[in-house]
């Protein structure tokens, strides 16, 4: 460990993945990844569909179900572009889905209590309202945990993958503190295509 | 045939874990970690436990690896001057010493996979739950019964906390991202 951190000093050089090498922008904008992705797509959510509805009855579930409909939305974003994608799906959006999971998961929950029962305690919504027990637990799954799960992974991405483009960060936010070479210039170019292509 | 598969994943796991600790190149760690996660996952399933392969495959090897990626974009790598992480062998071969001391003195008290006789084993919880969780609840996958019906309470808490987590990391960090707003 010593004699690596000796051997830092004089043979690292930096590059970055970044724009600010090679002077483009971190998103390429590539024919093979978009039709890819558009044929993947409607694949994987209807997976991600069928797993959180068809959870209780069949290996996976809601957190599994949500988590592939998130990836499914990063897919759509590393296809075409963040900035488009975080247009389309807001940051409200995102918010508002994980909020209103927690907030269904509560709902849900309290209503025996209502009733007199414990927390959560679904039989009670068959002896009240004659809804099978059941039901219960898959309003938990569908709009309790589901939303939550991919409400908080794609913000996460969103939050991640905010100052990808130069127009979403400050200066003093970039990593090197500002622009120095010439080739930045043609960032903002490079910006207008990311924003102007096509939105999924 | 089977113990063959266990063995090459089992390999390959162990390979990729050891890997991703010696790599010096971030980016080749990610990948090679995304290696993992996906052997972890065909483990999982291959051990009989589909719900738990499926969130490794997602998270593990697909989002988590997208996310780090994110990160890599936006700071610096540094061209390591070689691949491989230095070794300390002194203190290697202490560990590898405790690893086989321990591994010889606990092999035979670990249950074999599947013993209905097993610590684990525990009948007044687990074989109620395989007995009734379909009566009760009228929900076939038990381990959906388990999470949503007889431990409910634990998964509002595990959900809250993935809300309160990622909530959390968007008020510390809004300026950047709700800007755009």
């Amino acid at each position: 460990m010593s004699d690596a951190t000796g051997g830092d000093e004089t043979g690292v050089e930096n590059w970055r993945v970044s724009p600010d090498t090679n002077g483009r922008s971190a998103y390429v904008e590539s024919q093979i990844i978009m039709t890819t992705v558009q044929v993947v797509t409607p694949f994987s959510l209807t997976y991600g569909l069928f797993l959180m509805f068809h959870g209780a009855d069949s290996p996976g579930g809601s957190f599994q179900g949500g988590a592939v409909m998130a990836a499914t939305v990063l897919m759509i974003a590393f296809a075409f572009g963040v900035a488009p994608t975080r247009d389309w799906l807001r940051n409200r959006t995102v918010v508002a889905l994980a909020a209103g999971g927690v907030a269904a998961f509560a709902a849900v929950g309290l209503v025996p209590v209502l009733f007199g029962d414990s927390f959560l305690a679904h039989p009670r919504f068959e002896s009240v309202f004659g809804i099978d027990t059941k039901w219960g637990l898959e309003a938990i799954e569908v709009a309790g945990v589901a939303p939550i799960v991919a409400g908080v992974l794609v913000g996460l991405f969103f939050l991640i993958a905010a100052g990808m483009n130069p127009d979403d960060q400050t200066p003093e936010a970039r990593p090197d503190g500002g622009g120095h070479d010439p080739e930045r210039a043609d960032e903002g170019t490079d910006t207008e295509t990311v924003s102007g292509g096509d939105r999924p | 045939m089977s113990e063959l598969f266990a063995a090459a994943l089992f390999v390959f796991v162990l390979v990729t874990a050891v890997t991703t600790a010696l790599l010096r190149d971030v980016l080749a760690v990610v990948v090679v970690f995304a290696a993992y996660s996906l052997g972890m996952a065909l483990f999982y399933a291959f051990l009989l436990a589909p719900d738990v392969a499926m969130t490794e495959a997602a998270i593990g090897a697909g989002v988590t690896t997208l996310l780090l990626l994110l990160t890599l974009t936006k700071t610096n790598r540094t061209r390591p001057d070689r691949w491989i992480e230095g070794v300390d062998l002194p203190a290697l071969a202490v560990f590898a010493a405790l690893l086989i001391v321990l591994v010889v003195t606990l092999l035979n008290s670990i249950p074999a996979v599947g013993d209905p006789g097993a610590a684990w084993n525990n009948p007044g919880v687990t074989q109620y739950y395989i007995e009734n969780a379909y009566d009760d609840t009228g929900v076939e996958n038990a381990v959906t019964a388990v999470l949503a019906g007889y431990r409910g309470f634990d998964t509002f808490g595990e959900a809250v906390v993935v809300f309160a987590a990622g909530i959390s990391s968007l008020i510390v960090l809004r300026q950047v991202v709700f800007t755009r707003e």
